[in-house]
């Protein structure tokens, strides 16, 4: 529920900040005078019809996704995508509706700051949303299985980071002496994980070890309806080269070679 | 003499089998575990089969189906691995409170047992008993209690050491002893301080200068403690011929290779298994299972698996 209340509050935040965007460019390049010569009503209606088509862009580059981090290269690339994008749509949008062209340096204004204040609004949202999912009771608890150096490592990361999904326990199938891994609570052997998942309200597994339970713990996410997350370490795959593929429709996790040019495309 | 038969562990290391049912419970050739052991115990002796309060259900129930012999379920008070009484903090219990003043036959509920306790009990005189089996493999023989004998007088333990990093003997304890009722005040002291070292009253017997006895067997003896030792447990049971309830069924195009079991309301159609245990009302649908323990309810189709343990209620279709 408050993911889905931030989600709409970062659509609309979205849908203002583009608007505002190309208000601003209007203004930037008319004056602020209101013009005859170019009327500002038909540019907004304009404006107005692109902003859902420029909305459903990002969207369908999973810009809003918890997992995607705001200031990745690959989250800026998708940004600039689509606010050329939205300049793309507006021009033809403004062409079929008017039919007529407009100022060139107009368009770079707006996509220009449509870019840059889309960007900043995102990485400031993530930010607040980070710590309003982490809170005392947070959105997402994770549930980490196994003890080892990797599951410590990733803990590690996801609080440093203020990851949404926060470790709140651990469990392993061998046992261990240990009562705490990076500071999160060790809480037993695999029998505890129906109490554990009731108990922390555990919304996301995390298998850091164990390969053979893999098929076992899946069946629990199936049946509580939690995330599974596996760490490719698991399955021996160590050197973070790893990405999950399609061939001919059917899912593979493939590892090659990132020196290879053709690998690119 | 009393029998006691210890089943209050939560068997963590069979998860998810365990998750829900006790170790001694879990079906060997279609039976309980504690089912095999309780045959091998002569008839007349009580029994009381110590268990913890998660459990309690499914124990009272197993108690109703033995017959042969009289059996008490006795629950401790505990409803998690980590409020366990301990196994001879267990024994302690029981011989305080319902003041036992027989011989004892100590049983471990998770061990299967090939010889005849019969047989066992015969070589009772009045000193403690145990009975041990040669592993033959002294890396193996360090997750057991293992037993140094008299070269002499190979009836007589000289020394015991519960789970040595360096065993000095393949001879391992197989869970199976008889505590004559004049040490029973040692055991409730050692219990006092140990609750949880079942082996170690012996080295106590040892400290205090009681001789010790021990009767070595060759037939087959397994602690089910992993997902291996009760596949192995399984197929050297069935011997590698197969085995299905009457109520399972299986087409003509599947094939059953080894030790298989089939258990109620199973069906198997256009699939090959190769030493698997199926606890029961399943369906496997073209599937290629080898090595695999399959808890009961599950659903299995177009899918492969080797070495797997499966939970209750797992239901894997792949698309094809």
């Amino acid at each position: 529920m408050r993911r889905g209340l931030l989600l709409l509050l970062w659509l609309s935040g979205d849908v203002l900040l583009f608007i505002g965007a190309y208000a601003i460019a209007y203004f930037l390049r008319v004056g602020f005078l209101i013009s005859t010569d170019f009327p500002i009503a038909p540019y907004l209606q304009t404006v107005i019809i692109v902003t859902p088509l420029w909305l459903g862009v990002l969207l369908s580059l999973r810009t809003f996704a918890l997992t995607r981090i705001q200031t990745s290269i690959r989250n800026i690339l998708y940004i600039f995508y689509a606010a050329v994008m939205g300049m793309a749509l507006f021009s033809l949008a403004f062409y079929f509706t008017q039919g007529t062209f407009f100022s060139r340096l107009m368009l770079i204004y707006a996509g220009t700051l449509s870019f840059i204040g889309t960007l900043l609004w995102h990485i400031a949202f993530d930010q607040w949303q980070r710590k309003l999912l982490r809170g005392k009771r947070p959105a997402y608890p994770l549930l980490v299985i196994g003890v080892n150096r990797e599951a410590e490592r990733m803990i590690t990361l996801l609080n440093e980071k203020q990851s949404v999904f926060k470790p709140v326990a651990i469990l392993d199938s061998r046992g261990t002496s240990e009562k705490e891994l990076a500071g999160v609570p060790v809480k037993g052997k695999l029998n505890k994980l129906e109490e554990v998942i009731k108990q922390d309200r555990i919304t996301h597994i995390l298998q850091c070890a164990d390969l053979e339970h893999t098929l076992n713990l899946l069946t629990v996410c199936r049946e509580h309806g939690l995330t599974y997350l596996l760490l490719p370490s698991v399955l021996g795959i160590i050197q973070g080269d790893e990405k999950v593929e399609s061939i001919e429709g059917q899912p593979v996790t493939m590892v090659s070679q990132k020196s290879s040019f053709f690998g690119l495309f | 003499m009393q029998g006691f038969i210890l089943a209050g562990g939560f068997a963590t290391r069979l998860w998810p089998l365990t998750e829900d049912r006790a170790k001694p419970l879990l079906p060997l050739a279609g039976i309980p575990l504690l089912s095999h052991l309780v045959m091998k115990i002569p008839v007349g002796i009580p029994l009381t089969v110590s268990t913890n309060a998660v459990f309690a259900d499914a124990f009272h129930a197993w108690a109703k189906t033995i017959k042969t012999h009289t059996v008490t379920i006795r629950i401790e008070d505990t409803e998690k691995d980590d409020h366990k009484l301990g196994a001879l903090g267990a024994v302690r219990v029981w011989l305080q409170e319902e003041n036992i003043t027989d011989d004892v036959l100590l049983l471990a509920g998770d061990n299967y047992v090939g010889f005849s306790i019969a047989d066992f009990i015969a070589d009772f005189k009045a000193n403690p008993l145990l009975a041990a089996y040669d592993i033959q493999d002294k890396e193996l023989a360090r997750a057991f209690g293992t037993v140094i004998l008299n070269d002499a007088d190979q009836t007589e333990v000289l020394g015991f050491e519960e789970k040595p990093a360096k065993p000095k003997s393949t001879l391992v304890s197989t869970g199976c002893y008889v505590l004559p009722k004049e040490y029973l005040s040692v055991v409730i002291r050692f219990a006092e301080e140990h609750p949880d070292n079942i082996g170690g009253v012996f080295e106590e017997f040892l400290k205090q200068q009681i001789r010790v006895d021990c009767r070595v067997f060759t037939e087959l003896w397994r602690d089910i403690g992993s997902f291996q030792s009760y596949l192995e447990m399984h197929e050297a049971l069935l011997e590698g011929k197969p085995l299905a309830d009457p109520t399972a069924s299986i087409d003509d195009q599947s094939t059953l290779e080894g030790s298989v079991f089939l258990g109620p309301k199973t069906t198997v159609k256009r699939s090959r298994l190769k030493n698997c245990l199926l606890f029961g009302n399943t369906t496997v649908e073209d599937c290629v299972l080898e090595d695999c323990i399959i808890d009961a309810d599950c659903r299995l189709e177009h899918v492969d698996f080797t070495g797997k343990m499966l939970r209750r209620g797992s239901i894997l279709t792949k698309k094809v």
